[in-house]
């Protein structure tokens, strides 16, 4: 296949994933149209992308239409066709088929969702757009975090794969990996499996003592339970409940929604999208307060109690001295640090067993953990605690030890092929 | 009989990074940097006889000085190593780099660290801005100007207006083909911005005038970075040469080097130059010397040049203070794309310090690295194909401290 001329149309151009992938491609020099129902909607998309890419003169390269008036002309034109329409198999299943009327035969076709099927979405298509079909699923912000996940339908041909890499890594500046077509596929499926865990060992132990006790000093911008309102309660919800709905793992248990959630969602409580109503934590001008699962009200939000181990990884993070942060995780005694080595090795051993069903490879995990997430990539966690207290740490606590840990442990080697440089900026203090 | 320096490699920091966000004390980055650098290049820490810190103002920025003893923090090994930190401003990294051959070339040491290091994001761009205007003179012309150093290299834009002619749209066209090229340098700071020639050209919400003819996309940036390079004697290049199994030919040189100082004062530099055909005739000297040491007739003998693009007026001066083209008609270069990629003299492959970033101290020796790279064929994307020789210049302040460097096999 040809490399992909520069012309994409964008629907769901009034989303924050339609908006902040124009802004994406646009940044790339691509002539970008930005189709929404009404045509006000797609140009406050167009203004929404101007402000992602900071630049007025975006709209050198964007115009902005409507499904109604544009969708045909503009997909028979365009070399890519890139979806960011709600999370609704349905609905995403019948623009396809509106697409795949008009587009042309070598156009690429690609959705953006977080976790849906994408053979699910390719079903009943045309053998060319099958051909041409594959899912992309850029992270939020996408002109901020990076990280892409490449997830090809079982009838996506090889050049077609392959084109669609090349354009991202080459042309939009990504850091890709190719997944399987599994439910949240790598980085959701991981990611939300750890902040789900936590969600449900705040209802014992508490929202601000969980994300102090997790917090960045184990490897992550933001502490989980934070950031499960950054993304949203509806979302959370909604990825939880699609792997637990279709995949049977050993971290099953991981991803049942706490009722305090359901709840919560239930009554309007979003997260930060919903500031009135708050999330785990709720804000006022200066004023913070946080969620009491148990009861569901809110209280006036105070630090934990300083506890050492958790401090004195900060220190060591905050000197790069990365290898003492996990050593002190690793070694530190009491509750709260066997809490913190189940949150800590549960991801990283989630992860790592993640090779072979959904990822390809360790380095994969470790690069849509790191430039999805900005987690940790478990690799590095694994070689700076040492492989071998790895495999202690995941057998002490009942965790499957991943194939990779156990041969690393065995044979001495490295899991992360990157340098110091590669994971600093992944471990906060 | 003087050795000439090598030059084993090393490494820089993701320039995009926020080192504040991040929690980090600058020690943090310096060894992740120090680290890799050692990784890359292969080279022990007990190897290292000597470290040379370049920083312009650690002091305001993050309330330390003495950096050159945090080098000591890298690796216990180092406790008591000879260390010095140096400042030039802006040419801060190159001033180390020029300590550390020194003391190779004197015979004193057989290797030396270079290390380049500036965290800016700790403070606010108004804050920021004062703290920059130390690098000219703070009294007499930055105290109380909002943003002292745009102002100061928009009048360079003003003086070449004045003498040659000088339309905005060949300052826009620097900017973008900068942005362009950082888009391929994995460790650029814009590498995911947005940036066109038309954005550069207009004003606007997002791209203000920030003094005189500078807007926000005439502008370097404001970075935490920093940046690691080892130079050794012939003796020592040729043992690591020998141990890697390669000649020592194919190990880099600096071939040649040119320092030169103005007077501080924007005003006097004018004055002085008013009757020269250069409007600054010390960096265009210092220029002239890297070459004569290198012994190379001129800038076509180069493959490519890291520039010191800290506003679009210092690159539009450096194309003909190159050589380039004729005192004055740098257009001409813009008009003819020579300074792109792929063309006659690709100026800023890496992006400069408009697209890769401009950590003020590391600067020097984040383009010494990108030399390196350049001609060893190493820079990845941002390669320029087939080079042997590349040219460097980084000057502190408004044209006061001037460096420059040729580099090549």
């Amino acid at each position: 296949m040809k490399p992909l001329s520069k012309s994409v149309v964008i629907l769901g151009a009034n989303g924050t994933m339609g908006a902040g992938a124009a802004a994406v491609f646009a940044g790339a020099g691509y002539n970008v149209v930005m189709l929404a129902r009404e045509r006000d909607k797609a140009e406050a998309g167009l203004e929404a992308a101007k402000r992602a890419a900071r630049a007025d003169a975006l709209g050198e390269f964007v115009r902005a239409g409507t499904y109604g008036a544009d969708l045909e002309r503009e997909c028979a034109r365009a070399s890519v066709i890139f979806e960011a329409l709600a999370e609704e198999i349905g609905l995403k299943r019948e623009f396809f088929a509106r697409v795949d009327r008009c587009r042309a035969d070598d156009s690429l076709v690609a959705t953006n969702s977080s976790g849906l099927s994408i053979a699910e979405m390719a079903r009943g298509r045309s053998d060319s757009f099958r051909r041409h079909f594959l899912g992309i699923h850029l992270y939020n912000p996408p002109h901020i975090i990076v990280g892409t996940e490449v997830i090809p339908n079982p009838d996506t041909a090889p050049e077609v794969l392959s084109a669609a890499v090349a354009m991202l890594r080459g042309q939009l500046n990504r850091k890709v990996i190719v997944t399987r077509d599994r439910p949240a596929f790598v980085g959701n499926r991981v990611g939300f499996k750890v902040m789900n865990e936590v969600a449900q060992l705040a209802e014992h132990y508490g929202v601000a003592f969980l994300d102090y006790v997790v917090g960045p000093q184990t490897g992550r911008a933001m502490a989980p339970l934070a950031t499960i309102d950054l993304v949203g309660w509806d979302v959370h919800k909604a990825i939880v409940d699609n792997v637990r709905a279709n995949c049977r793992d050993e971290a099953y248990q991981c991803f049942t929604l706490p009722a305090y959630i359901e709840r919560g969602v239930t009554a309007g409580s979003l997260g930060d999208k919903t500031p009135a109503m708050g999330g785990f934590y709720r804000r006022e001008g200066k004023s913070v307060e946080v969620l009491n699962p148990a009861t569901g009200g809110y209280e006036p939000y105070a630090a934990p109690e300083p506890i050492g181990f958790v401090e004195r990884m900060r220190e060591h993070n905050r000197m790069g001295r990365y290898g003492g942060a996990m050593a002190e995780l690793a070694s530190a005694e009491g509750p709260e640090a066997e809490l913190a080595r189940r949150v800590v090795m549960g991801y990283v051993s989630y992860a790592l067993n993640r090779v072979g069903e959904v990822a390809e490879s360790t380095s994969d995990v470790d690069t849509i953990m790191s430039f999805g997430f900005n987690w940790a990539p478990p690799g590095a966690i694994v070689d700076l605690m040492g492989a071998r207290r790895a495999v202690e740490l995941c057998e002490r606590a009942g965790l499957a030890v991943p194939p990779a840990v156990e041969s690393a442990a065995r044979k001495g080697h490295k899991l992360f092929s990157g340098c110091v440089l590669d994971y600093g900026r992944t471990f906060f203090a | 009989m003087v050795s000439p320096v090598y030059i084993l490699g090393g490494a820089q920091s993701d320039f995009a990074r926020n080192w504040t966000k991040e929690g980090k004390h600058f020690v943090a980055v310096m060894r992740e940097a120090a680290i890799a650098a050692m990784e890359q290049a292969k080279i022990e820490p007990r190897e290292i006889e000597t470290a040379h810190v370049g920083n312009f103002a650690a002091e305001l920025y993050a309330k330390q000085g003495q950096l050159n003893a945090f080098f000591l923090e890298v690796d216990p090994v180092f406790s008591g190593l000879p260390t010095s930190r140096h400042e030039a401003a802006c040419a801060s990294g190159s001033i180390a780099i020029l300590a550390a051959s020194a003391d190779i070339e004197a015979g004193r040491y057989d290797t030396a660290a270079v290390v380049g290091l500036e965290q800016m994001k700790t403070v606010d761009s108004a804050t920021g801005g004062d703290f920059l205007g130390t690098a000219g003179w703070y009294e007499r012309e930055c105290k109380g100007v909002a943003y002292p150093f745009p102002a100061l290299f928009g009048r360079l834009g003003d003086e070449y207006d004045k003498r040659f002619g000088l339309k905005d749209e060949y300052l826009a066209h620097i900017s973008a083909v900068n942005y362009s090229n950082a888009k391929r340098n994995p460790n650029a700071q814009t590498r995911t911005w947005f940036m066109s020639e038309g954005n550069a050209q207009q004003t606007g919400k997002f791209n203000q005038v920030i003094a005189g003819r500078i807007k926000v996309s005439d502008c370097s940036q404001v970075t935490d970075g920093t940046a690691v390079i080892f130079l050794a004697s012939e003796k020592f290049a040729a043992e690591y040469a020998k141990r890697r199994g390669m000649q020592l030919s194919g190990i880099p040189r600096i071939l040649g080097w040119g320092h030169h100082t103005a007077p501080i004062e924007f005003d006097r530099k004018v004055a002085e130059s008013r009757d020269n055909p250069y409007v600054l005739p010390h960096t265009r000297q210092a220029i002239v010397d890297s070459f004569k040491r290198a012994g190379i007739a001129g800038v076509e003998q180069l493959s490519g040049i890291e520039t010191h693009d800290c506003f679009t007026t210092s690159e539009y001066m450096a194309i003909d203070h190159f050589g380039i083209t004729k005192p004055g008609e740098s257009w001409k270069a813009i008009e003819e794309g020579w300074i792109e990629m792929g063309s006659r003299i690709p100026m800023n492959p890496s992006g400069g310090l408009i697209g890769a970033g401009h950590p003020v101290g590391a600067t020097g020796v984040r383009q010494m690295l990108d030399v390196y790279k350049q001609v060893t064929g190493t820079a990845g994307d941002y390669q320029v194909e087939g080079a042997n020789r590349f040219g460097m210049l980084n000057i502190g302040g408004s044209g006061t401290t001037s460096c420059a460097f040729v580099v090549g096999k």
